[in-house]
Order: C-alpha cells, then structure tokens, then sequence
C-alpha cells in the first residue's frame, strides 16, 4: 500500500510538473540584432526567456567600448530597459552577461544594430 | 552554443572536478560501510587518505567554481573578487548548493576517524555533499521542482555510490589477494545491482522532464552533448555488466589473472566515469535544454 502511494505521488508530481525552461535566452531586444537605424536609440530594451539578473552591458562602437551601468543589485526580471548615450552614426555590438534566476546558470550573447550618418 | 571564453571552460573543469572530487567523498564513505568487515587496516588507511584528499579537493574546486564562473560573468580577473558577481551567483542557488556541500563535506571528515560510531555522520554527510549538486541547475526551471530535485538526488546518489567506489576498488585490487578482491567485488556488484537500476531509472525521469520537443532537443547542441554522455554511460555500463558476470565468479573462484583484468577494468571505468562528468559539466555550464 506505501509503495503505491509512493508511486503515485512520484508520477502525480512528475506528470505535474511543468513546461521545461532553461537558461536565460534573450527573446528580443530593441534595437533588434542588425537593425539599421536613422536616428540614435534613447535607450536598450532585453527581453529573456526567463526572469534573471542582468550582469554586465557594454556597448561596442568603433573599438571602443561603452560601459552601461545597471543595477546589479535589482531583482530578476524578464524585461530590462537601459539607457543609453548618445551614439554617433556607426556600427555597434552589444555584449550581455546574464544570470537565471531560476536555475543559476550564466548566459551571454552579442548583437549588432547600425546608425545611418 | 552561447560563446564560450577561456573563463567559461576554466569554470568547467573547475565544475568537472568538483563533481569527481565529491562524488568520490561521498563514494569512499559509503564503501567502507558496507566492506568495512572486508577491509584490512592497510587498505582501510589508504581510502581514509583517499577521503581526506577527495574533501579538499571538493572544497577547494567548489569555491573555484563560483570564482571563476564571476570571472567569466565579467570576462577579467578582477571579476573573479567581485563582491556583487559572487552575489548574483550565490542568490541564484549556486550559494544554497554550495553550502549543502560545505556542509556535507565537513561532516564527512568523521569517516578520517577509525572509530566506525561515527560512521552515522560521515554517511549523512555523504548524502548531502553528493546531492547538493541537485539544489541548482536546470530543473530548477520546472515548476513544480520538488519531484525533480528528488529524483536527482537519487541519481546523484546513485552516481556516487557507483563512480565513487572505483577509487577504493583499485585500492583493493592493488593490496588484497584474489578471494578476498572476489569478496569485495561480490558485494558491491549485489548493491550496485539495485543502485545502478534507480540510477538508470531516474536519469529517464529527469530526461523526460526535460525534453519538451524531441525533435528540437536532440538537434540542440544540449541534446549533442547528452547524447554523448549516454553512450558514454552505455560503455561503462558494458564494462560494469563484464566485471560482475566474468570477472567477480572467476576471482571467488579464485583465479588470480582476474584480478589484473578488474584492475584494467576499473581504470577504464574511471577514465569513462571521468569523461560522463566532464560531458555534464559542459551541458550544465555553456548550453541549457532548448525551450
């Protein structure tokens, strides 16, 4: 009888469990990666896939980099909107260094967007 | 794959050893508890030592891990000591399994003593050092997460009674004779039986959680590397099935040339052992399940 129930509940948990989620990918960003644009963006919007903690933002233009601050001590979040400075027309790469808050793990990726002169 | 820097592969073999380092903590306390009456004090002395050398690795390699996974957060060194990385890191469950293990860890120093009454301690040590992986990871995803993060403890277990007995095992292989090494063997291949069926067992559970889409997981560089380590697993399965079924009757039998073939065996086993938690230190560091 205790080792059906066991059973059971092993099985009622694990078939209750639900959708997988995995590291913190990013979903979208504004500017969108190679998005070309006629004027400087104000700011930069990261959309995960999952809540996590945002680490490190730079911005890369003409060899140099812009470092963007963020609060490192916010809470998770899904959504993060930075920012920025004013850019001159030219070719950008953002950097992103992120930490799921469900499972811990760390997360970085790149994206390009260009300004028209 | 996400790139991945030179702080991002130093974070894991960091993780990699810390893995081996604890789960073989955690192996040489269960083994001698169970082959203790077995055991002769030479033999005894050097899986103690054995122990004393797993818990500091373990411990030393576990606070590497978190060091330079904030190194790779930043990509410098000086990020390696950076108060608020370390932080983000510890707050996400890196931090709660870290402490499980440290505390697992310590109580397991007791099996260093010969006095077999504080066996109780170092074995619940041993089951919270080797399960504390379980507290961070992947399937702290899934909602709800309680049934998951058992059914890894179990595997986890599981995986440190089996890969974590090797060690000893050579240990055996090198000092006692034949019929003895038959012996030992014997009664680890009896419990292994069981403990490798709920190993087998629950990684099917934890994978089925995990894939939502066949197709899409096994075409994922996640799938790729899992793939590679249940081949690897099927390998060191074949080794174990051969060290019970040929090896072990004929060492009880006492042919002395089998002792010579467990020992290559065991070697490959461990060498195998070691390439399924390098395999899962990279799934678990630079890739994640597709969504």
């Amino acid at each position: 009888m205790f080792k059906n129930v066991c059973l059971a509940f092993a099985l009622s948990g694990a078939l209750a469990a639900g959708p997988c989620l995995s590291h913190a990918k990013l979903q979208s960003s504004t500017p969108a990666d190679s998005a070309q644009l006629t004027q400087a963006p104000k700011t930069l919007t990261l959309n995960f896939s999952e809540a996590a903690q945002l680490a490190r933002l730079v911005v890369v233009g003409d060899g140099k980099e812009i470092s963007i601050p963020i609060d490192k001590t916010a809470k998770a979040s899904q959504s993060f909107t930075l920012p920025l400075p004013g850019l001159v027309p030219g070719k950008y790469t953002v950097q992103w260094t992120a930490v799921a808050a469900d499972d811990g793990h760390v997360t970085k990726g790149t994206f390009s967007f260009s300004i028209a002169g | 794959m996400e790139p991945v820097s030179g702080w991002d592969i130093a974070a894991l073999l960091a993780k990699a050893v810390t893995y081996a380092a604890t789960l073989s903590a955690a192996g040489c306390v269960f083994f001698v508890a169970y082959s203790d009456d077995l055991l002769q004090n030479p033999e005894r002395s050097r899986i103690r030592r054995l122990l004393g050398a797993s818990l500091a690795a373990a411990a030393i390699a576990s606070a590497a891990t978190t060091l330079l996974l904030a190194a790779s957060m930043g990509g410098d060194l000086a990020s390696m000591f950076d108060s608020t990385y370390i932080g983000m890191l510890l707050r996400a469950g890196q931090g709660r399994a870290t402490a499980i293990r440290f505390a697992g860890l310590i109580c397991a120093l007791f099996a260093l003593s010969t006095t077999r009454r504080f066996q109780a301690p170092a074995i619940i040590g041993a089951i919270l050092a080797a399960t504390s992986f379980a507290w961070v990871g992947h399937i702290h995803a899934l909602r709800p997460n309680s049934l998951p993060t058992f059914v890894l403890c179990l595997h986890l277990l599981a995986v440190a009674f089996w890969l974590g007995a090797l060690a000893p095992l050579l240990i055996v292989t090198r000092a006692a004779n034949g019929a003895r090494v038959g012996a030992i063997a014997a009664r680890f291949g009896t419990a292994a039986l069981g403990v490798v069926a709920a190993l087998i067992a629950a990684g099917a559970v934890l994978l089925w959680l995990l894939i939502d889409d066949a197709a899409r997981f096994w075409s994922s560089d996640y799938g790729w590397l899992l793939a590679g380590k249940l081949a690897t697993v099927a390998v060191l399965l074949s080794i174990a099935a051969l060290n019970k079924l040929n090896l072990t009757p004929r060492l009880l039998r006492g042919d002395v040339s089998a002792v010579g073939s467990l020992k290559r065996s065991i070697t490959a086993e461990m060498v195998l052992g070691g390439t399924v938690l390098l395999i899962t230190a990279a799934f678990t560091t630079i890739t994640g399940p597709p969504h």
